[in-house]
């Protein structure tokens, strides 16, 4: 019996042994790099990483970013989770680094973490989601796309291809209560509502960011308003909206007949608008997003003067420039 | 018979060191304790941060600690409650909805409340498996919780006051860590002084038998499910607050930890065995080993396949579980030799 | 059929003319319920009954299915649920889509089924050997099965070649019937003959009855549990492939909300918690019965909150009748 008191321990031992030689290596390598000239210690916190294919190729960027200009970065993933991500302030805040680089989880839940920062001496940079307005003045900048501006740069293509006419759409949108999906849909009601009100939003639902999901919602979403009716897809990003084109083509319907947008410019995008099947997308670049958000730390870190908002421009990808080599597709 | 000595069964414990060793052997915490002592040491070799800035571990202790502590009620009576993520996100955006943050606060502990009782209703009245029961009002509540937040954060009435609850009393300790020390100590003597918090564990150890003793079983379930919820509704109310905005997708890191703080913490999930000390010990490794983690930089997908690690380790190892099943290996292997001796 | 037989011993205690509603709606309640929806579907819901749509709640059906028929095994074994199945699933896509694309279909198969034994065996041994809770070991086997996925796969989204084997599958039907289906009745099929006509099957129903009768009686406990978990984890894995196929895209985010979604399908079609009462076929109906009201709803243009509460209170619903049901029997 006291053999098996002991094999919880000694198991428990390992794996948290396992876990200091990782941290070990971590150390490691902190110390080694703090020992260089100016080396800064920056802590990114962001709420998703290689959980997500845009984190996956945000990070590398970020990272190579970084090693070029010699900041030590620490970063966490919340997951999108407003409490975690909170906790994870916390944590950066205690730690004294030179400067935070926030991607908000949710907009409305940062200013406390905006606020312990200020108090700590610590400057933030904002990175591809902005803070809410009234925060913009306890950050030094902010760099990324505006995924507000994302939506209104779709809206703006289907309302151009519309050209007037009456134009019937279904929308899928992301998952549910993401601040992307949130913002991305405002962007493109909003204007549609000022802008292009010969368009009418029939039917609306979640694609949860996903291929099948988006299928599915499409078509049925097809056979409730009819098929005959819809003129128009928007989808808020090109994975959902492969699945839309493929819920057409599985009807017979040929996507070209009708005007679709969505966003991301992605592998699975870019072919699509190449083909004609898409009508247009907005370029999201992950390396460009990456990398800058490393760009504008570093020049608040060295008294640089920095602008307010360096926006990833949000370039229309249209059969036009599809091929061109300045949007060529990254994640 | 004339003596009137009680019968004594067994060797008599003598001596303070006896005693205590007896004492020691009957609690069920000691997984706990080994665990926490072997994450502080390599913690404070390898990352000596989190203690240097314990407010932040502190923090994340009560974080993950709150909910679990009203969980532990729960299952020291043989039941679960999964509703708790959902339970803290309704109740977050009830209390953002108000105009009046007292109001606010009231309605959303009410709303914690109401939500145990429906939950006991069904498991005690209805006689619905818990977990089952508890996974219905999951997915119903995080319904409710969207259709009543139109899907999207909701910001509280006093922006201000929600910062100021942010910020520490005394030293390290914020409104939430203070409101964390006081549900641990009002569940620590309730469950080992209050007559009523000790039959918990008669109704998880035996349900008949409670039944037979005369414990009003009922009552008590009623009283579990309902502290539950409550300590569910706490928990969104101090985040919302804390957060100056309740989101409608909160609570699903919550669920996990909580669970997992119980479990190390050797509360028993069939019932009837366990402490809320037990559950402090398991939120102060959980705690202190995520915030180091954070520290250290390491990539969340690592950070999850240890944590998933420590969580299966310790539910594999309970104690007396182990016991029952060499045993059946070593029965299993006498009957085959047997079998075979007698070819 | 000897599941029916195990019914009958309930009934035995209700006298011959008595007939109460309750029992009746446990045990034939979900056959009724799910053509009464169809009915309701087809009379008052507009383009419910066209071919695209039975395709659609086919499609809607077939991944969930295949993963709800196997984890079956579990709940009737009485051990709850399989938690892990989301990273199986996840795994199993992208494995398929990860290797094949660069080593050829022959060694994707090989290595899925070698990681979907794994994990049954792994849950199996964990809650069949060592006794542990199976909600509590799922949820950790799920943590480290995908922060393993992640790790390796770096979390980008795997793209099949738009003429591959792979695509073939997912687009090919046979009328209205996509492969996936066909593949999720003959599963169906294949798992209802192990339940109710072989050794295996009986002594999984008996140990979900009454597990220690079950060991006294000399069966090998531990291996009935693994064959469970190995069972639901082969489920899981073709389910993943089913999906992949459909999409022709895999990443690790793909299957969320699997584990749920399925444990709601084995309740909803009469397969009780607490183990030893159910079946096969009753999950597949429970999946249809989940898939047309979700298609339903859609159909209605009902939003995603309430699409949730409807689940809910179905699962509490069931479960309710089951219980009560199980009292009036008992007296």
């Amino acid at each position: 019996m006291r053999r098996f008191r002991i094999l919880f321990p000694a198991a428990a031992a390992l794996a948290v042994a396992g876990l200091a030689l990782s941290g070990c290596a971590a150390t490691e390598e902190a110390d080694t790099s703090a020992d260089s000239a100016d080396s800064y210690n920056v802590y990114a916190l962001l709420p998703q990483g290689t959980d997500q294919p845009y984190g996956t190729t945000y990070l590398p960027a970020m990272q190579a970013r970084a090693d070029e200009l010699g900041i030590d970065l620490t970063i966490t993933n919340s997951q999108y989770d407003a409490d975690t991500q909170a906790s994870d302030c916390e944590v950066a805040v205690a730690a004294q680094p030179d400067l935070i680089i926030l991607w908000p989880a949710v907009g409305d839940t940062v200013r406390p973490c905006l606020a312990a920062a200020e108090a700590a001496g610590i400057p933030v940079t904002a990175t591809n989601s902005d803070v809410n307005p009234e925060d913009k003045d306890l950050i030094q900048g902010y760099s990324g796309p505006d995924t507000y501006g994302q939506g209104v740069s779709s809206a703006e293509m289907m309302c151009d291809a519309a050209d007037g006419a009456p134009t019937n759409i279904i929308v899928i949108d992301g998952a549910t209560g993401n601040s992307t999906a949130i913002n991305r849909h405002e962007g493109f009601a909003d204007y549609i509502a000022e802008n292009c009100t010969n368009i009418t939003i029939l039917a609306e639902q979640p694609g949860n960011w996903n291929k099948d999901d988006s299928q599915i919602a499409a078509s049925e979403m097809l056979t409730s308003v009819g098929a005959e009716n819809v003129q128009g897809i928007y989808a808020a990003d090109d994975t959902m909206v492969a699945g839309a084109i493929d819920a057409l083509k599985a009807r017979d319907i040929d996507p070209s007949s009708m005007i679709i947008t969505s966003i991301g410019n992605t592998f699975l995008g870019n072919p699509l608008v190449i083909s004609g099947e898409l009508y247009g997308t907005v370029f999201q670049s992950s390396s460009w997003d990456g990398t800058n958000a490393i760009n504008v730390a570093y020049d608040v870190l060295t008294g640089v003067p920095v602008e307010a908002n360096l926006f990833m421009p949000s370039v229309k990808v249209t059969i036009d420039n599809a091929e061109s080599a300045d949007v060529a597709p990254e994640w | 018979m004339t003596d009137t000595q009680p019968m004594r069964l067994g060797k008599e414990t003598v001596g303070v060191v006896n005693k205590l060793k007896v004492g020691i052997a009957r609690r069920t915490e000691g997984r706990g304790v080994a665990l926490l002592v072997i994450v502080v040491v390599l913690v404070a070799i390898l990352e000596p941060t989190t203690f240097t800035a314990y407010s932040v571990t502190l923090g994340r202790i009560a974080l993950i600690g709150l909910v679990a502590l009203g969980l532990t009620a729960v299952i020291l009576m043989g039941e679960l409650d999964l509703s708790v993520a959902s339970t803290l996100a309704v109740s977050g955006v009830i209390m953002a909805s108000m105009p009046n943050i007292w109001l606010g606060v009231v309605a959303a502990l009410a709303a914690g409340i109401v939500i145990g009782m429906i939950n006991a209703f069904f498991v005690f009245y209805v006689g619905i498996n818990s977990f089952i029961a508890t996974l219905g009002m999951l997915f119903a509540l995080r319904g409710l919780a969207f259709v009543l937040s139109d899907a999207k954060p909701v910001r509280i009435a006093d922006i201000d006051a929600g910062i100021a609850f942010g910020t520490p009393l005394l030293g390290p300790i914020t409104p939430r860590v203070l409101i964390f020390i006081l549900a641990f100590i009002a569940l620590q003597v309730f469950l080992s002084k209050v007559r009523a918090g000790r039959e918990f564990y008669a109704v998880g150890g035996n349900r008949q038998a409670a039944f037979d003793a005369g414990i009003p079983v009922r009552r008590r379930i009623f009283t579990g499910f309902m502290i539950s919820g409550f300590v569910a509704a706490l928990a969104g109310v101090i985040n919302t607050l804390e957060r100056t905005a309740a989101d409608p997708t909160a609570g699903s890191s919550v669920l996990l930890a909580s669970f997992a703080a119980a479990i190390i913490g050797g509360v028993v999930l069939n019932g009837g065995r366990g402490s809320v000390l037990g559950t402090l010990i398991g939120a102060f490794s959980l705690g202190i080993l995520q915030v180091a983690l954070t520290f250290s930089g390491v990539q969340v997908d690592i950070q999850d396949i240890f944590i998933g690690s420590i969580l299966l380790i310790a539910v594999i190892s309970d104690p007396t579980q182990l016991r029952s099943a060499v045993t059946g290996i070593r029965s299993w292997f006498q009957r085959r030799e047997k079998s075979q001796a007698h070819t | 059929m000897t599941t029916q037989s195990i019914e009958t011993i309930g009934e035995v205690g209700i006298k011959r003319n008595q007939f109460n509603l309750l029992v009746w709606i446990s045990e034939r309640g979900v056959f009724v319920f799910t053509a009464l929806l169809v009915l309701f579907g087809v009379i008052f819901v507009n383009g419910f009954a066209s071919l695209i749509n039975i395709t659609d709640v086919f499609y809607r059906a077939a991944p969930i299915g295949i993963v709800a028929v196997g984890m079956t095994f579990v709940v009737i074994s009485a051990n709850y649920l399989d938690l892990s199945v989301v990273a199986q699933v996840a795994t199993a896509a992208v494995i398929l889509i990860g290797v094949s694309n660069d080593y050829g279909l022959p060694l994707a198969f090989a290595v899925a089924l070698f990681v979907a034994v794994l994990y049954g065996v792994v849950n199996g041994i964990a809650v069949g050997v060592f006794k542990a809770n199976a909600v509590i070991v799922t949820l950790s086997t799920t943590f480290i099965g995908l922060g393993i996925l992640r790790w390796l796969s770096g979390g980008s989204i795997f793209f099949g070649p738009e003429d591959g084997p792979i695509r073939a599958f997912g687009q090919a039907k046979i009328g209205a019937i996509p492969l996936s289906a066909i593949v999720l009745l003959i599963i169906t099929m294949i798992l209802w003959f192990v339940l109710t006509r072989t050794n295996f099957g009986f002594v999984v129903r008996s140990f979900g009855s009454n597990k220690e009768a079950t060991r006294l009686s000399g069966v090998n406990t531990p291996l009935v549990v693994i064959g469970a978990f190995v069972i639901t984890a082969i489920s899981a894995m073709l389910a993943g492939f089913v999906l992949a196929a459909f999409s022709n895209t895999a990443v690790s985010t793909m299957s969320d909300g699997y584990d749920f979604r399925a444990l709601a399908a084995i309740i909803i079609g009469g397969t009780s918690v607490f183990g030893g009462k159910g079946s096969v076929l009753r999950t597949l109906l429970g999946v249809i019965f989940v898939s047309v009201l979700t298609n339903i709803l859609v159909l209605s243009g009902i939003g995603f909150g309430l699409q949730q509460m409807a689940i809910g209170a179905l699962i509490v619903l069931a479960v309710s009748v089951d219980a009560l049901a199980r009292k009036v029997t008992k007296k």
